[in-house]
């Protein structure tokens, strides 16, 4: 696939035309470097959604890339070098600082023409997002590392809807140099000094409601599925929808997931008070306010949150929602009634609106096929009242990595004297047989309100593993990767990232509904990362007195490193969920 | 032809009047445009360094002011001559036409040569000069700028006097200042990079990338320097520039056919700005005679020095490989040589349309002042880039759908923008 992403770097993209938006030309690019992963994969896919999606098989769908350009790496290279920003870029400024001399400096004078050009002729919301060479590498996840900032642009005056791209541009050129990605390369062994980054500009999928711009389903979905349920298989693959901006899935809030194969199975939510608690409530969507507090530092200064009742007033809901009927205590598909919304996206998934589910399928298979391996795509979605067609942006797409080494574990080893512990929903596929040092967040000290301060230890730790280049167990409590430090450990990737296992268990103080590794999906997916989550009164158990027999490393206030003599024993069944960890 | 007996006033009015016969404009208006509407010749005292009193003769000459306030740079030269700002005044009142600014043409200038003159004795003249025209000048109807041995120290003492005498302060009234003291980021870059993006929307018209393509520059000030600055960064080759010698009295062209370096020509300049030759040789140039700069095998020949560089007698030796002559500089080709140019049908970017990069950006730092409210840099060269494309592609069209000569092409739109103010304003 490498070799075909190179040739599009050289030849697939026409220049970028100054009437972005009068001419056909809707996927374009500025500069003549690198188009880095995402705009690639893109550019890659582009030929063959249009050969082979057939439009008579699904003539109520049209799937199309939203019109975007590519800013070349050599433009970042420019502008790294005129500014003269590799001193501070490199160093070890608070990510505010970085962020600042980025946004003071200036951008190459041959691109700027092309982008007040662009916005110009532009009104609607847009998305600056990263497509960096790492980002290119089918082995390293660099995905959601760096800034997407969204804009709203709707200022009636162009040089406030220019300046707001210009602070965008370099915001995001400057995330490449914030702490959280210094420590993702340092965990990935790459050197942040290779990094180059291309920028997509790319209109936002959505519509207008009352002061937001959101689509009204937003998805990932992917081929390959580390959690099969049922009759499902791993290679059946696996969906996530959410209302609005694919911001809550990616961060890995509360959506809808199922299988495209049995996408009308009900949730594993009993009763309707179940339902409404467990399903999502609210949504991201651009702010189209236009009196937002100046904010260019901050990745989500054009966004906002909405609830159901926004969404619902926007109309929004009528293909993602039911409705709870309280004399029949049922829930009922669309919204034609009054009474809670519950966002199960009955409508589409049950009454196979539009043949979205044998789209899906087939969509995933073609990508499958072109990129020769299992794949992510993300996509968001509108609803053409007038046509009655499905919009569908097709927004990204990334090969996954998945291991095909067969593990059997029996029902026998999960439990006994040398299991430190052992769970049936666990992550990933394999061996590990080199793990010898195990990093524990302190159940006894444990408390919600500490949780930012374990992260940090962790993150210090963590360092010293990567400066070692050593790997490491991790076992701590609530969601890994929260951004909510009340459910759990609000880390990011690059402060775990030698974690090699990582498990994830409750507590009685902590008793949250499990992340099961959704935070760092694509991560633990394409780094081969096994993560086992157990809660602390189910069937299967951490031994913490085999933990605590072991020689202190190292201890701090809320965690302690221990080592093994020997190498644990580790290994995951991908086809069933189950995994142990043993002497 | 010589330089005495070149008169670029008559020069400018042949070039009118050929456009007014193209435009069927009516005699008055004719008659108004060929000439200034207003000239201030006075004479300015200075006492010098050594006691002695010395009489200096200085200029302003408003063109039309239909569109706006004049707009024209003060210049300082032993030679100067009124013909000379005449010319330059209409000049700018075309160059601001062009590119849709709404201002007007003006030009002025002092017979001194700074040179030998010390700064106190420079900074006497300077404010002499607005004490002269304080009345007659100003942000709302005259505004000068830096020229031909002038700069932005010049311009901050012809503003600190006018404000002394206006009792106010009035930034908007003089442009090219330093960044800091009212002047606009991205000016100094505004002329030279304003050329390279008339050139570059020409080269996509023929279908042609800036990669794949050579130059040959003649001067090494600061529109060449810009020039050569963005036309590299867009992948282009400068294979020569010309330069200066002020020791020898004469220029050489600097060649390397593989392409020059700007950074290393810089840093090897004399204090007059001028490259070194010797070093030059030693970095692998080529030192040859000023002149051949106009005989290279190249894609787009880039005069940006002086006027009257292109003539009769070395127009023929321009390569059949050249497709774009972009005139840099103001009025570097006579009469007599664009029309052979205009045969050969190489196409030109005239010199009111490629260089109004500088005057744009004074108009942006005129706007800036008046507000007193600066712009970042991304926003100034994003507006010259966009003022300077649309202003291209209008012209280019134009010259399409008449089957106009580029030139023509240009005045055709600039004079009847301006015929058409007077007209609006009832003068003719």
């Amino acid at each position: 696939m490498k070799d075909s992403l190179s040739k599009i770097e050289l030849t697939y993209l026409p220049e970028f035309d100054r009437n972005f938006f009068e001419k056909d030309k809707d996927f374009t690019s500025i500069g003549k470097g690198a188009l880095g992963g995402k705009a690639a994969g893109l550019a890659f896919i582009k030929k063959t959604l249009v050969e082979r999606i057939k439009k008579e098989d699904f003539p109520q769908i049209d799937i199309r890339i939203p019109r975007l350009t590519v800013i070349r790496t050599d433009v970042f290279d420019a502008f790294m070098e005129r500014n003269s920003l590799f001193d501070i870029a490199y160093s070890d400024e608070p990510d505010e600082r970085i962020a600042h001399a980025f946004l003071n400096a200036d951008l190459p004078a041959e691109i700027v023409g092309d982008l007040r050009f662009l916005i110009m002729g532009v009104t609607q919301p847009l998305a600056v997002r990263s497509s960096s060479l790492l980002e290119d590498a089918k082995f390293e996840p660099f995905a959601g590392v760096y800034a997407t900032k969204m804009i709203s642009n709707n200022e009636p005056e162009i040089n406030e809807r220019f300046q707001k791209l210009t602070e965008a541009i370099k915001f995001v050129y400057a995330s490449a140099f914030f702490a959280s990605s210094k420590n993702y390369c340092r965990g990935t062994s790459n050197s942040i000094k290779d990094e180059k980054m291309a920028l997509v500009i790319q209109e936002v999928v959505g519509r207008k409601g009352y002061e937001r711009f959101y689509p009204e389903i937003s998805g990932v979905a992917r081929s390959y599925n580390y959690y099969p349920s049922g009759r499902c298989k791993p290679e059946h693959g696996v969906v996530s929808l959410a209302l609005g901006l694919g911001k809550t899935i990616v961060d890995g809030g509360i959506c809808w997931s199922y299988s495209p194969v049995v996408p009308k199975c009900p949730p594993p939510f009993g009763d309707p008070q179940d339902q409404l608690k467990n399903t999502q409530r609210e949504f991201w969507a651009v702010n189209m306010n236009r009196s937002i507090q100046y904010d260019p530092v901050n990745e989500t200064e054009f966004l906002i949150k909405g609830s159901l009742e926004d969404a619902d007033y926007d109309s929004m809901l009528s293909h993602s929602a039911s409705t709870y009927i309280s004399s029949s205590g049922k829930f009922v598909p669309g919204v034609g009634n009054d009474g809670p919304r519950l966002m199960n996206f009955a409508p589409l998934l049950g009454l196979n609106e539009y043949k979205y589910n044998d789209f899906i399928k087939v969509l995933l298979k073609t990508c499958e096929e072109t990129f020769n391996s299992p794949v992510e795509i993300e996509f968001a979605i509108n609803f053409n009242r007038e046509s009655d067609i499905l919009e569908f942006g097709f927004l990204q797409v990334r090969p996954m990595v998945v291991s095909n080494e067969l593990v059997e574990i029996t029902e026998a080893e999960m439990s006994g004297e040398s299991v430190i512990a052992s769970s049936d929903k666990s992550l990933g596929n394999g061996h590990e047989n080199n793990i010898t040092d195990i990093i524990f967040v302190k159940p006894e000290l444990f408390h919600k309100k500490n949780t930012p301060l374990i992260a940090a230890e962790l993150k210090g730790i963590n360092r010293k593993f990567a400066g070692m280049n050593k790997e490491y167990l991790l076992i701590g409590f609530g969601r890994w990767g929260s951004t909510d430090p009340w459910l759990g450990i609000p880390v990011e990737w690059g402060d775990i990232s030698k974690a090699r296992v990582i498990v994830e268990s409750t507590l009685p103080e902590m008793n949250v509904e499990l992340s099961q590794g959704s935070h760092f999906f694509h991560n633990i997916t394409s780094f081969g990362v096994k993560y086992l989550s157990l809660n602390y009164d189910g069937n299967y158990k951490i031994n913490w007195n085999l933990i605590n027999s072991q020689d202190v490393i190292e201890e701090s206030n809320f965690i302690k490193h221990i080592r093994f003599k020997n190498p644990l024993n580790i290994k995951f069944d991908g086809r069933n969920g189950k995994g142990i960890i043993s002497l | 032809m010589s330089k005495k007996e070149f008169n670029p006033f008559e020069m400018a009015q042949a070039q009118f009047d050929k456009v007014a016969e193209i435009l069927q404009l009516d005699q008055a208006t004719r008659q108004l445009l060929r000439e200034p509407i207003r000239e201030y010749h006075f004479s300015i005292p200075v006492r010098m360094d050594d006691g002695t009193t010395k009489v200096f003769k200085g200029f302003r000459v408003q063109h039309n002011d239909a569109r706006g306030p004049n707009k024209g740079g003060i210049r300082f030269h032993p030679h100067e001559t009124i013909d000379t700002v005449r010319a330059l005044a209409m000049w700018m009142t075309w160059k601001c036409s062009v590119v849709n600014i709404p201002l007007g043409g003006g030009k002025g200038g002092v017979i001194c040569d700074p040179h030998h003159l010390s700064a106190r004795e420079q900074e006497q003249i300077c404010r002499g000069w607005a004490r002269q025209m304080a009345k007659n000048v100003g942000p709302v109807n005259d505004v000068p700028a830096p020229d031909v041995m002038t700069n932005g120290q010049h311009m901050l003492w012809i503003l600190d006097e006018y404000e002394t005498i206006s009792g106010g302060k009035y930034p908007g009234f003089i442009t090219g200042k330093p960044v800091g003291m009212g002047g606009s980021l991205g000016r100094t870059e505004a002329t030279g990079y304003g050329v390279v993006f008339t050139f570059r929307e020409a080269l996509k018209e023929m279908n042609l990338k800036p990669e794949n393509t050579t130059a040959a520059v003649q001067g090494f000030g600061n529109v060449a320097q810009y020039a050569i600055d963005l036309y590299t960064q867009l992948g282009g080759k400068v294979i020569c520039v010309s330069s200066w010698d002020q020791k020898d009295q004469t220029s050489y062209t600097f060649r390397k056919l593989s392409g020059v370096n700007l950074q290393e020509l810089l840093s090897i300049t004399d204090k007059f700005g001028g490259i070194e030759k010797t070093k030059a040789k030693e970095l692998g140039y080529e030192v040859l005679d000023g002149e051949v700069w106009i005989e290279q095998e190249v894609d787009i020949l880039i005069p940006a020095a002086i006027e009257n560089q292109i003539r009769e007698d070395n127009v023929n030796k321009i390569s059949k490989k050249v497709k774009i002559i972009v005139e840099g500089a103001n009025g570097p080709t006579t009469p007599e040589a664009d029309k052979v140019i205009e045969q050969r049908g190489i196409f030109v970017i005239p010199d009111f349309l490629a260089n109004a990069g500088g005057v744009t950006c004074s108009y942006f730092e005129q706007v800036q002042s008046n507000m007193n409210y600066f712009w970042e840099k991304d926003e100034v060269l994003s507006k010259l880039d966009v003022a300077m494309t649309s202003a291209y592609r209008a012209v280019s069209e134009l010259a399409r759908k008449q089957k106009l000569y580029m030139r023509d092409a240009a005045y055709v739109i600039s004079v009847k923008r301006v015929a058409q103010a007077c007209k609006d304003r009832g003068w003719v």
